[in-house]
C-alpha cells in the first residue's frame, strides 16, 4: 500500500468517482420520490381536512341559528268576559291577546277576523299555556292587564332570524306582508326579545318547531347506549377471550371465526330485521323502546368488539404469558392477571368504536319503530323513546322549515355526545395504559 | 391454547431436520460414576445404523468432585411437534445443588428438553412428551401431577427478560401470593426482600421497590426475574440462556448469581458460549439433532470429550 504509484492511486481514485456518481445518482431519483410521496401525502391529508372542515362548516352555519330564539312580550287584559273563572284553561288567550295587539297597532279587523287569526299565529300556542297556569294560580289576574310573554312562532322566529325575506313574493313565503309589518312594528317597540334556546336542551320533540328539543332524544341514545354496552361489552369480551385464550383449535371454533367476521360485515338494516323479528314479535317487547334499540346495537356492535378484542389479546407478547406460566399460574390467572390487563387498551379502542357506531345507527332504528314521533323525555328503558339519529331523519323530513336548523343543531349534539364519550373512553384507557 | 414460541420453532426446524443418523447415548440410572457408552464414537454418522447393539463396552468414566443425589432422573424421553420429533430419547440424570450446563447448536433440542422439565410444553398445541421424567422419584407427567404445582417446584428464567409491567415489589411478591405462602403483608415483605436480597438486586432496588420492573436496565430484569422465580422457594430453577440478551458485565453478575444459587437449588442452565457453560457448570450436557450426545463433568467434556461431535462444537468447528 504505502508504495503504490501516483498512478495506481488515479486509476484507484477514477474507478471510485465514476461510482460515486452513479450513486448520486441514484440517491437524486430517491430523495426525488421520497419528496413526491411526502407531498402526495400532505395533499391526502390537506383534502381530508378540507372536507370535514366543509362537512362541520357547513353543520354549523346552518345550525347556529337553532341556539337562539325570539320571545315576543305584550301586555293583555284578562278580560272577565272571557275568562271562565271556574276553567280558566278553556279560555281562548292567543285570539285574545291577537285583538287586542290588533287593536294597539291601529288595525281594524274583518268580520271574519281573518286579520286577528293571521296575528295569532306568529305566537307560540306555549301562550295559552303560559296564560291558563299563571290565571289558575292567581286567578285574581281577572281583569287585570298583565305582561304575558311567548315565544314567536316558528315563522315569526325564521324572519326575525333573517331567513324569510320581504324580498321574497308574498305568495311564495310563509308570512304575508301584513304580518311581516306587524312583526317590524312590535320589534320597533321593543316587545321581542332574543334568548338563548333552553327550549332546544330542554324539551322533547314536538310537532311545532319552536318547542321541540332534544333531550328526549339525548335521553333516548343515552338509555339505548346504556344497554348496548352492557349487553356488547361483557358478552363480546367474554367470548374473545374464550376463542383466543381456551378454546381448542379445530373446526367449530374456525367455523365461528369466519362467522364473526362475516357478521362484522352484515348491513345494519339486517340487524333491524333481526331485531323486529326476534324482540318485538316473538319476545313481546315494547316496540320503539331503548331496551329493544340496545338489544339490537349490541348484537351489532359484538362481532366487531370481539374482533378487536381478540387482535389486542394476539398482540400480547408471549414472553408476559411464559412468565406468568412458569410462575404456576394457572391458564385463568394467566389471562385476568396479565393478558387482559395488557390487552386493555386495544379492547377500550374497539369498544369506543363500536359504540360510537351504535350512537350514530339509524338504519336498524328504522324497523323497530323508533323513528315515531315521541313527544316528551323517556325515563325507563321499556318506555317509547327517539335517539339523536333518529331525530335529524325525522326533523329533515318535517316540512316546517324551521325544523332544518334544529336538524343541524341535532347532529351538533350528536356530534358532542360522541365526543364527549370518546373522551371520557380515552380517559379510561389512559387509567389501563402499560409499557412493557 | 396456543402460545407462538419462538424457542421450541427453532427447535423444531432444527431437531427434526434428520433423524436417525445419530444413536443416543445410554446412561445408567443413579448419580456417582457414569456408564457410558460412547456408540461409534468417530464413525461418519450417516454409517452408522440407529439404535446401539451393545458395539462397544461400557466405559466408566470417574467423576469429579463431590457427588450430589439425583433429583431428575429423565429416561427415554421423546417430544414431537406434530409429526416432527425434535428429541429422540433422551436419558440423562441431574444431580441437585448443581449446575447442570446444556449446550449445543441451535435447534439441537436443548431448549425443548428443558421444557419438558416443568411442562411448560403442555402449552404448545401439537406438541407430545413421551418417556418419562422424575423428580425425587415422582413421574412429574403423572396425572396426578398438576403442571401449576409442578411450576411452583420448577422455577424458570427465560433468554428474554420478562418481568410483569407491574412495579419490583409485584413482580417478586406475584408467585408466593397466588400461591398463598405467606399469611400477612409483613412476611410478604420479607419474601421480597429475602429473594432480592439472593438475587443481588436489593442494594439496587430497595428505594424504589414500587416502580415499575421494566424500568430496570437489562441485566436487572434478568435479576428481578430470578428474584421472582427463587421467591416460591422452588427446588429446580430452569434457565434457557440466560445471559444471550445481556452485556458482559451483566452476564459476570449473573454468572456470580447462578454459582451463589448452586448451594440451594437444583439449576440447569442452556447456553450458546461455551465459556459460559465452563465457567458456571459442574455437569454438561451436549445435543445435537435432537439427540444427548454426551454428558458427564464440565471438565471432563471441556478437557477429553469422548465423542468427536462434542470436540468439534466445543473448538468451534460448528455450530
Amino acid at each position: 500500500m504505502t508504495d503504490a504509484t501516483p498512478e495506481m492511486i488515479e486509476t484507484a481514485g477514477g474507478v471510485a468517482d465514476t461510482r460515486r456518481d452513479r450513486l448520486q445518482k441514484g440517491l437524486k431519483a430517491r430523495y426525488g420520490r421520497e419528496r413526491r410521496f411526502r407531498l402526495y401525502g400532505i395533499l391526502a391529508v390537506a383534502l381530508a381536512i378540507g372536507f370535514l372542515a366543509l362537512l362541520l362548516g357547513r353543520i354549523v352555519t346552518q345550525g347556529y341559528t337553532a341556539f337562539y330564539a325570539h320571545e315576543i312580550t305584550l301586555p293583555v287584559y284578562m278580560d272577565p268576559a272571557r275568562i271562565d273563572r271556574a276553567y280558566p284553561q278553556g279560555a281562548n288567550y292567543q285570539l285574545m291577546t291577537a285583538e287586542q295587539e290588533l287593536r294597539r297597532l291601529g288595525e281594524t279587523d274583518d268580520e271574519q277576523g281573518s286579520k286577528a287569526l293571521a296575528m295569532r299565529s306568529l305566537f307560540s300556542s306555549e301562550l295559552k299555556f303560559r296564560a291558563a297556569e299563571r290565571v289558575r294560580e292567581n286567578p285574581a289576574l281577572i281583569g287585570q292587564t298583565v305582561a304575558l310573554s311567548a315565544p314567536a312562532s316558528d315563522e315569526a322566529d325564521l324572519y326575525y332570524k333573517g331567513e324569510i325575506s320581504k324580498a321574497t313574493p308574498a305568495d311564495q313565503r310563509r308570512l304575508s306582508d301584513e304580518q311581516i309589518e306587524w312583526l317590524d312594528r312590535m320589534k320597533a317597540d321593543g316587545s321581542v326579545r332574543t334568548h338563548f334556546n333552553a327550549a332546544l336542551f330542554t324539551n322533547g320533540d314536538s310537532t311545532e318547531p319552536e318547542l321541540a328539543g332534544v333531550l328526549g332524544g339525548v335521553v333516548g341514545s343515552a338509555l339505548m347506549l346504556l344497554v348496548t354496552a352492557l349487553i356488547a361489552i361483557p358478552i363480546g369480551i367474554g367470548a374473545a377471550v374464550y376463542l383466543e385464550e381456551f378454546s381448542p383449535r379445530n373446526r367449530i371454533t374456525d367455523l365461528i371465526e369466519v362467522n364473526i367476521n362475516n357478521l362484522a360485515a352484515v348491513p345494519s338494516i339486517v340487524y333491524g330485521l333481526l331485531g323486529v323479528a326476534l324482540f318485538i314479535n316473538w319476545l313481546h317487547l315494547p316496540r320503539s323502546s331503548p331496551l329493544v334499540g340496545g338489544l339490537v346495537l349490541g348484537l351489532m356492535a359484538l362481532p366487531t368488539i370481539i374482533i378487536a378484542t381478540r387482535s389486542s389479546l394476539k398482540a400480547v407478547p408471549p414472553s408476559i404469558r411464559e412468565a406468568a406460566l412458569a410462575m404456576g399460574a394457572s391458564r385463568t390467572q394467566t389471562v385476568f392477571q396479565h393478558v387482559l390487563p395488557l390487552a386493555m387498551p386495544g379492547v377500550m379502542t374497539g369498544t369506543i368504536i363500536s359504540m360510537a357506531h351504535a350512537l350514530g345507527e339509524t338504519a336498524p332504528l328504522l324497523l323497530i319503530g323508533m323513528v315515531s314521533f315521541v313527544p316528551g323525555v323517556p325515563h325507563l328503558i321499556n318506555e317509547p323513546a327517539g335517539a339523536l339519529p333518529s331525530l335529524v331523519y325525522i326533523w329533515e323530513n318535517a316540512s316546517e322549515r324551521a325544523f332544518h336548523e334544529r336538524t343541524a343543531a341535532t347532529i351538533m349534539v350528536l356530534l358532542a355526545f360522541m365526543i364527549l364519550m370518546n373522551a371520557a373512553a380515552i380517559v379510561l384507557r389512559r387509567r389501563f395504559e402499560r409499557r412493557w | 391454547m396456543k402460545f407462538p414460541f419462538f424457542r421450541a420453532q427453532d427447535d423444531r426446524n432444527g431437531g427434526s431436520a434428520q433423524s436417525g443418523d445419530v444413536s443416543p447415548i445410554v446412561q445408567t440410572p443413579g448419580a456417582g460414576p457414569e456408564i457410558v457408552r460412547p456408540a461409534e464414537a468417530n464413525a461418519p454418522s450417516g454409517d452408522v445404523a440407529p439404535g446401539q447393539g451393545g458395539m462397544t463396552a461400557p466405559v466408566v468414566t470417574p467423576s469429579a468432585g463431590p457427588t450430589q443425589p439425583v433429583k431428575i432422573t429423565a429416561r427415554d424421553v421423546s417430544v414431537f411437534y406434530g409429526d416432527k420429533q425434535a428429541l429422540y430419547d433422551v436419558s440423562l440424570d441431574i444431580p441437585d445443588k448443581t449446575v447442570t450446563a446444556f449446550i449445543g447448536p441451535s435447534g439441537c433440542g436443548k431448549s425443548t428438553f428443558l421444557r419438558t422439565m416443568n411442562r411448560m410444553n403442555d402449552t404448545i398445541p401439537g406438541c407430545k412428551v413421551s418417556g418419562k421424567i422424575d423428580m425425587d422419584g415422582q413421574d412429574i407427567n403423572a396425572k396426578s401431577i398438576d403442571p401449576v404445582l409442578l411450576r411452583a417446584q420448577v422455577g424458570m428464567v427465560f433468554q428474554k427478560p420478562n418481568p410483569f409491567p407491574k412495579s419490583i415489589y409485584e413482580n417478586v411478591a406475584y408467585g408466593p401470593r397466588i400461591h398463598g405462602l405467606t399469611t400477612s403483608k409483613a412476611e410478604l415483605d420479607g419474601v421480597v426482600e429475602a429473594s432480592l436480597k439472593r438475587a443481588g438486586l436489593w442494594d439496587e432496588v430497595a428505594d424504589r421497590l414500587h416502580s415499575s420492573g421494566s424500568g430496570l436496565s437489562g441485566g436487572q430484569q434478568q435479576r428481578l426475574v430470578i428474584a421472582r422465580a427463587i421467591a416460591v422457594e422452588p427446588e429446580v430453577i430452569l434457565m434457557d440462556e440466560p445471559c444471550s440478551a445481556l452485556d458482559p458485565i451483566a452476564t459476570a453478575k449473573i454468572e456470580e448469581l447462578i454459582d451463589e444459587l448452586r448451594e440451594r437449588y437444583c439449576i440447569v442452565i442452556v447456553t450458546h458460549s461455551m465459556a459460559q457453560a465452563a465457567r458456571v457448570s459442574q455437569r454438561t450436557a451436549f445435543f445435537h439433532m435432537g439427540r444427548l450426545v454426551e454428558t458427564g463433568d464440565t471438565e471432563e467434556i471441556f478437557t477429553n470429550p469422548r465423542e468427536r461431535r462434542t470436540l468439534d462444537y466445543i473448538t468451534g468447528r460448528f455450530g
